[in-house]
């Protein structure tokens, strides 16, 4: 009995506290006037916390079966699964707005990832449609899991990029792809195993691992929405002019014939 | 007697009823077994990719943790950026490279030297472009950099510098892409290496220019808000 109370407190803080951080979030944004920056995370933030406020009035009103709640979740989970699209799409600009070349061809090679990654989720879906015997919840799931498949791939090739091309990120848009790179790996190890394992028990515990996830990835998003204010005045400096120089002169040395 | 026929055919019935259950015991256990089977067999393959997913997820998880580690913790360090630019031998990279004493090789030794040979080479040729990769992208993030100067000009050529980098990395990928084919089929009649070199020209002569522009009085060059 106390177990199942602190489970059911467990899941209500896990619940309530992200979005309550979210719209600590929005504040932010909304005060910095960083939704012209970034529009499609504003959106997405805002949509969550009215996502939020529907599921949890449904829930507390406990239509018999569920059915209203289940048919809401679906169709909000479809909503987030595209914004959270353009927000990897607004963050990629974002990363690649300064170079000519790179809009063009790194947006191309994301393209191309996405393009790849698309008919794996739909042959993982064909594959191993997985156990619930309920057609359009078996949808819902089929797409889920593909649609953080493709996130994931995103994500990682984003990350990789800037890594190999030596990239500089903004430091809000950092925050963002990290969050949404780490809620969607979790997404997708937790959709895969939720596919097959349907106990209460499995999907319990799958709940716990995303809504902890899900915590976790809010918090990184304040923290950078918060820490790129407080961080932003003093600039450092790069590089000082001898460096340059010693640079020049290495260049030539390498370059001479 | 009636009474013992009785008892006799009751016994009989009893024992045909018994086998009855017997028999539709059997038979729901192997309608059982068989159901069990197949959804056994589907739980088996649907297992098989959802652990496999959750390996990917992992895999995937644990490298943009340590990317976004690295990309914190990694400083713009310029004297070291021009000391790999220095660390490249540009003739040795492009003997290594060329077409020519690639040719003559193949005609003057016997195919299992040249093989070796041939593997050997390409492998340092690896090297020097993985380097070179390194190098252009310290100097892509130094571009960067120049390009938030308030000065329009350090900016530019910033700008230039950053461009030429972003190219010049791609052009070592598809380098080591090459070099590394060659080395697993050295065989192999290979096209030409993307122009390394003359892509390292256009980077030093912007880089030049930036220089030039920040030692003529630009106080300093602001670094990005990077993450």
């Amino acid at each position: 009995m106390l177990g199942a109370n602190w489970h059911n407190v467990l899941v209500l803080f896990l619940w309530v506290t992200p979005h309550v951080l979210l719209a600590v979030a929005a504040a932010v944004i909304w005060n910095r006037r960083l939704y012209r920056e970034y529009p499609c995370f504003f959106a997405y933030v805002l949509f969550r916390i009215a996502t939020f406020i529907l599921l949890f009035t449904l829930y507390c009103m406990e239509s018999e079966k569920g059915l209203d709640y289940k048919h809401a979740f679906a169709v909000t989970l479809l909503c987030i699964i595209a914004l959270s699209f353009g927000v990897i799409d607004e963050v990629s600009r974002h990363l690649f707005r300064e170079s000519r070349f790179l809009k063009v061809s790194a947006r191309r090679l994301l393209q191309c990832v996405a393009g790849l990654l698309l008919p794996v989720g739909v042959v993982l879906a064909v594959y191993a449609p997985g156990n619930n015997t309920i057609w359009w919840q078996a949808c819902i799931s089929a797409i889920n899991r593909g649609a953080a498949m493709v996130q994931c791939g995103l994500l990682l090739s984003l990350f990789l990029l800037s890594r190999f091309l030596g990239l500089s990120w903004r430091r809000l848009a950092f925050g963002i792809t990290l969050g949404f790179g780490i809620l969607a790996c979790v997404d997708l190890a937790a959709s895969a195993l939720r596919t097959e394992f349907t106990s209460n028990a499995a999907r319990d515990l799958l709940n716990l691992l995303t809504m902890s996830t899900y915590l976790v990835c809010v918090l990184i998003w304040l923290r950078y929405l918060v820490a790129s204010e407080a961080e932003a005045a003093p600039p450092p400096v790069l590089p000082p002019n001898n460096e340059v120089e010693i640079w020049n002169k290495a260049l030539q040395q390498f370059l001479k014939d | 007697m009636e009474q013992g026929a009785s008892t006799i055919s009751q016994g009989l019935i009893s024992q045909a009823l018994i086998s009855q259950a017997v028999i539709s015991q059997a038979s729901i256990s192997q309608g059982s077994i068989s159901q069990a089977l197949i959804p056994q067999g589907l739980v088996s393959r649907g297992l098989i990719a959802a652990w496999a997913l959750v390996a990917v997820a992992f895999v995937a998880l644990a490298v943009v943790l340590y990317v976004a580690l690295r990309n914190r913790a990694r400083p713009i360090d310029v004297a070291k950026a021009a000391q790999a630019f220095r660390s490249i031998d540009i003739d040795a990279f492009r003997n290594l490279v060329d077409a020519d004493e690639e040719a003559f090789l193949r005609a003057n030794l016997s195919p299992q030297k040249f093989r070796e040979i041939q593997r050997q080479r390409s492998w340092a040729a690896f090297l020097y472009a993985w380097e070179a990769g390194g190098a252009a992208t310290a100097l892509a993030r130094i571009g960067q950099a120049a390009q938030r100067s308030p000065d329009p000009q350090v900016a530019a050529s910033g700008a230039q510098v950053a461009e030429n980098a972003f190219l010049l990395r791609l052009q070592t990928i598809r380098a080591c892409l090459q070099l590394l084919t060659a080395v697993v089929l050295p065989d192999l009649q290979g096209r030409s290496i993307p122009p390394l070199v003359d892509q390292y020209q256009r980077s030093a002569e912007t880089l030049f220019r930036l220089g030039r522009f920040s030692s003529a009085g630009d106080p300093e060059l602001v670094r990005p808000k990077s993450a």
